[in-house]
């Protein structure tokens, strides 16, 4: 760490990033593997064994943990191509980025397009490649801001351009949750307010936006867990029934419901906060060292259901086969990457490249924080991915094209 | 330290953006500080006891019942012992393993033998051949999965006493599609051997009882047709507006026709749901039921088992092919249909025994056929009723004398038009109406209805009786058959098709309920009514407050608007038909009872055979004596017979002998059971 401190002024490749960022997907491909290949009396080396190689081939190609390889690959060879490029020539494409993921965020919400899946049109389907351009859209979100608010200090004050800000966020934001994927909408809001910040917007501002996004969330829960049914805002059912499950309010039934009404409403309670526990139970019996990989009994015998084991619910797996140890790995080696942003963008040449590192981490951290929240019960369930230990194309693309962009502002930074 | 350098920033906004990283990060660690290390131990424990299954229980279905509420479609537990493939994952493990190391110490034990054989270590390509390959362990895997089925299912046959067998191909198919199904291992099992499983084998995983209703006809085939059967529904089937989620799904059935398919979402219920909670060694823990089952819909139809059961001795104990409709004259209320040949509906259920598929499939016989709605026919000279009202009406003289001339074959002819003939089978002669009637000369009935204005009103009037339509029964086995318009008849109808219609041949198709109804308008004065087959729906619980939905009863469908003398002169036809010595219907006379009636004898062609078949019907209705209006109508069809007095009449005469028993008061319903 003080070595690379050091050396910081000259080196073009932060070393402490790569070897984290390797570290994470190094517990990625593992663990997916173990969550997919649960059930597989034949493990890799016996297929290999087995196969002709084009018979292998074939093999690996329809399992999951080797599609993650691939996406590791592809993101990191989009990674180290955004690096050969100076970030302040990337960042005048930031607007058609923008503008662009916001076509795809419309795209996706047009039946036949966008494909529909456990209820939610999040997809487009690409036959080999289920794209999700919410993940995109978040990144290229982040860019056009950082590129928006790399303007004059004195610009900042005027409030029109806090307001355009302000519709910057709107715009994206109101697309997903059309989807509805509330979570990936959450997630721009600390990268939004991060950046804000950073950029130096006024205080008085933030003071007025934070009371304001404040008090709606407040105001929005109240009326969500306690109001009377005719006074609720319209929520999907499921986000609902998830916040209900979060607060542990009991699901009341409308009035004037038959016995069975409320009986099925208790079941589906009961069904609803079946993955919170199951989550709650595999992390916890991983106690501090874990059951050893691929020894995971929650997972191998499905009650932690197979369709979110591999993707939104793999800390569960990590943590319930690597143990306590196994999550601090987990959590240093995220605060690894998040603090070498940190000081990439101290360190940054201009504001654009600031900003765009502040974003880039605070949208990292949000994805933590708000899935290993959820895997804990410190936050509702909502499918948001870890970045890098989920399996998910677009999360993984998208996550290692950001740190591509960070490592872009660490490669270009002031040279003094 | 690396942290604290970015808390040190002179920058006071990436500052606070560590600290608030910082904070996120130690709140998380202190989360997964206490879940894993501090709560760890009770989190273990709670792995122990959090699994449950969900089973999808289906409801009783509802009963059929005849009119007095004696069952023919009932439902009985039944009781079957089911193996959870699931939960015996570890004892298939434990024997896989054993299996498998097994397997490489004898591969290693060869290769060694191989190795001192050739002297010199094996090359790359030699040692292959005494590895464990993929295919090798699938077997081995196979072979556990049965070892143990295999072990548990001969336990189970000796501990209760019978010889079981496992179905090794049933099993593996199970095995590798469905494995989260449970596998019934023996099927409904005896009252002693559920005893004896709850006793040997409470709390063996895997293993399991599993209690059901299932569908019962305990009178077997009675009214086989009209009750029609079930089909198991698919693996994964749902119905309608019904969770559709469940681990498990005890196996349920579906009307498919009849009554039980007409009526099936009636019947059928609501199916409920239990969960059972399953601990990780796969110990049933606790059962659960949080959706109570509702039973169907009881269902009582307007049938009379004793006349239904008689009406069917009487094709059966003939071997007849054709069908019986017994009808209530005042309301349409059908009282018996029987249909021969039959089935028993309880296969369906159960399972067929040999060849049975084979004979319910026969395209000859057709026993699936509910041959009293389902199939048509042309009626014969049972439509001369229809052909009597409407001459008679339009003011045809019935003393009028008709000779009718002799064929080539010393048969009568009806001859008509520009020199055309139609056979006959009455002699030739002169003939007032009541003859013709009684004899069935189609050569009087020809030259009555070539009448002006005739054709008009036996349309109309066929068309008050609403042949060639649907009557609604509910049955899901209906066919309208035929019966022309009266805008066909006005233009492009020849003498020919009129001279046809006249007999009841061609222009006119119908099922014996139709004719039934024909009857029993004559009976009752000229009501047509809507059949009824079905009198009620009711709750199975007698306690439930949900109302008891009630089919009208007499729902008057038509008048024939026949003015009285006219129905008079023909009814009293009827009666001469079976009353005289001389009538074709004579053979249906029973003493005690009052008979009127009208054979037909209609040609067929049939495809294959040798080219002509009669159907043969007689349509009659009947009562005691001293009551003034006849108050059933026994309608009696039988294919390839050899005439409607001949075949058709002795069968009506055992329905009409049935019935006179029943209103014997001696005779309660009870001992009749």
């Amino acid at each position: 760490m003080f070595e690379t401190t050091l050396n910081e002024s000259q080196s073009r490749v932060d070393r402490l990033l790569l070897a984290a960022l390797g570290g994470l997907m190094l517990f990625g491909f593992a663990f997916v593997y173990s969550a997919t290949m649960v059930n597989e009396t034949t493990g890799v080396f016996q297929q290999f064994r087995e196969l002709t190689f084009p018979g292998f081939f074939k093999w690996l190609l329809s399992e999951l943990f080797f599609k993650q390889v691939i996406w590791y690959g592809l993101g990191t060879a989009a990674a180290i191509g955004l690096c050969l490029i100076d970030y302040r020539s990337l960042a005048r494409w930031a607007m058609v980025a923008y503008w662009g993921s916001t076509l795809l965020l419309i795209a996706v919400l047009i039946p036949g397009i966008g494909s529909m899946r456990f209820g939610a049109r999040r997809w487009i389907d690409l036959g080999f490649f289920q794209f999700q351009p919410s993940e995109f859209a978040k990144l290229a979100f982040i860019v056009a801001l950082a590129h928006f608010l790399s303007r004059p200090a004195e610009e900042l004050r005027r409030p029109d351009v806090f307001w355009k800000a302000t519709g910057m966020i709107a715009l994206p934001f109101l697309l997903i949750m059309k989807e509805p994927d509330l979570g990936s909408a959450l997630v721009m809001v600390p990268c939004w307010i991060a950046m804000l910040l950073v950029a130096g917007v006024p205080r008085k501002f933030l003071v007025r936006l934070f009371s304001l996004v404040g008090v709606l969330a407040a105001l929005f829960l109240v009326d969500v867990l306690f109001a009377p049914p005719g006074w609720q805002i319209k929520l999907q059912d499921y986000q609902k029934r998830r916040l209900l499950v979060y607060f542990g309010v009991d699901y009341v039934p409308a009035s004037g419901a038959s016995r069975e009404d409320i009986q099925r409403l208790k079941r589906q309670q009961l069904d609803d906060s079946f993955n919170v526990r199951q989550a709650l139970i595999s992390v916890g019996s991983g106690g501090l060292t874990g059951k050893g990989w691929r020894q995971g009994t929650q997972n191998a015998l499905g009650y932690l259901p197979r369709a979110v084991a591999h993707n939104d619910f793999i800390f569960s797996v990590i943590a319930e086969e690597s143990g306590f140890v196994g999550s601090v790995i987990v959590l240093t080696l995220y605060g690894a990457v998040l603090f070498t942003g940190i000081r990439i963008a101290g360190q940054a040449r201009d504001r654009l490249g600031k900003l765009m590192a502040v974003g880039v981490v605070a949208l990292i951290f949000s994805h933590v924080f708000i899935n290993i929240g959820m895997n804990i019960r410190l936050m509702p369930v909502t499918g948001v991915p870890l970045p890098l230990l989920s399996y998910g194309g677009s999360s993984v693309l998208v996550s290692l094209i950001a740190m591509g962009l960070l490592h872009n502002v660490h490669t270009y930074r002031r040279t003094y | 330290m690396f942290i604290f350098n970015q808390l040190k920033r002179d920058d006071p906004a990436l500052r606070l953006v560590s600290v608030v990283l910082l904070a996120g990060l130690v709140i998380l660690f202190a989360g997964l500080w206490w879940v894993q290390v501090v709560c760890g131990r009770e989190y273990q424990s709670h792995l122990e006891t959090q699994s449950f299954r969900s089973v999808r229980v289906p409801a009783p279905r509802g009963k059929i019942l005849d009119r007095n509420g004696v069952a023919l479609a009932d439902n009985r537990p039944r009781y079957d012992v089911c193996l959870y493939l699931e939960e015996m994952r570890k004892a298939f493990a434990a024997d896989f393993d054993a299996r498998f190391k097994y397997t490489t110490n004898t591969l290693r034990l060869q290769r060694e033998a191989k190795r001192a054989a050739l002297g010199r270590d094996l090359t790359k390509e030699e040692a292959k051949a005494f590895r464990v390959t993929m295919e090798q362990r699938k077997e081995l895997s196979r072979q556990a999965r049965l070892a143990v089925a295999n072990g548990i299912t001969a336990d189970l046959g000796q501990k209760l006493q019978t010889s079981l067998a496992l179905d090794v191909k049933r099993f593996t198919n199970h095995a590798a599609s469905t494995p989260y199904q449970p596998f019934p291992v023996m099927q409904d099992l005896q009252p002693q051997q559920v005893a004896r499983f709850q006793e040997q084998f409470a709390g063996i995983p895997g293993i399991d009882l599993e209690s059901q209703t299932i569908r019962t006809y305990p009178l077997g085939s009675t009214a086989a047709h009209l009750l029609g059967y079930l089909r198991r529904e698919k693996d994964g089937e749902s119905r309608d507006g019904e969770e559709s989620y469940y681990s498990y799904r005890l196996p349920d059935f579906r009307g498919l026709i009849g009554i039980e398919g007409g009526y099936d979402e009636k019947l059928c219920g609501h199916a409920g749901g239990k969960s059972v909670l399953v601990n990780n060694l796969g110990y049933r823990q606790s059962e659960n039921i949080w959706q109570p089952t509702v039973p169907g819909y009881n269902v009582t139809l307007t049938l009379d088992v004793r006349i239904q059961q008689a009406a069917e001795k009487a094709l059966a104990s003939r071997s007849y092919r054709g069908a019986i409709v017994v009808m209530d004259t005042r309301n349409g209320d059908v009282l018996a249909m029987a249909s021969s040949p039959t089935f028993n509906p309880n296969y369906w259920v159960n399972g067929f025994p040999p060849g049975e598929l084979e004979r319910l499939d026969n395209p000859q016989t057709k026993p699936q056929r509910n041959r009293a709605t389902q199939d048509n026919y042309y009626p014969g000279s049972v439509f001369k009723i229809v052909v009597a009202l409407a001459a008679l009406e339009l003011g045809h003289d019935p003393n009028e004398l008709y000779t009718v001339p002799a064929g080539a074959n010393g048969r009568g002819i009806a001859v008509f038009g520009r020199n055309q003939t139609k056979q006959d089978q009455a002699p030739p002669g002169t003939y007032t109406f009541l003859r013709a009637f009684i004899k069935s000369s189609n050569g009087y009935f020809i030259h009555a209805g070539l009448k002006p204005g005739v054709l008009e009103k036996v349309v109309e009037l066929g068309n008050r009786i609403h042949f060639g339509e649907r009557a609604n029964l509910g049955t899901m086995q209906e066919n309208p058959g035929s019966f022309p318009r009266p805008e066909t008849v006005r233009s492009g109808w020849s003498l020919g098709a009129t001279a046809n219609l006249c007999i009841g041949q061609e222009k006119i198709e119908t099922t014996p309920v139709q004719v039934a109804v024909m009857v029993s308008a004559m009976a009752n004065g000229g009501k047509v009514f809507w059949p009824r087959l079905v009198q009620r729906l009711n709750s199975q619980d007698p306690l439930s407050n949900e109302p008891e939905q009630t089919v009208p009863e007499a729902r008057l469908r038509d008048t024939l608007g026949v003015s009285a003398k006219t129905m008079q002169l023909v009814r009293t036809a009827m009666f001469a038909d079976v009353d005289d010595s001389d009538g074709s219907g004579f053979r249906a006379k029973l003493p005690g009872f009052r008979i009127g009636g009208k054979t037909g004898t209609a040609q067929v062609e049939v495809i294959g055979e040798d080219g002509k078949e009669h159907t043969t019907w007689f349509a009659s209705m009947g009562g005691p004596e001293n009551e003034p209006t006849p108050r059933y109508a026994v309608v009696v069809m039988v294919e390839n017979g050899i005439s409607g007095g001949t075949t058709c009449a002795p069968v009506a005469h055992d329905v009409y002998q049935a019935i006179q028993q029943l209103n014997q008061p001696a005779k309660s319903i009870a001992s009749a059971r």
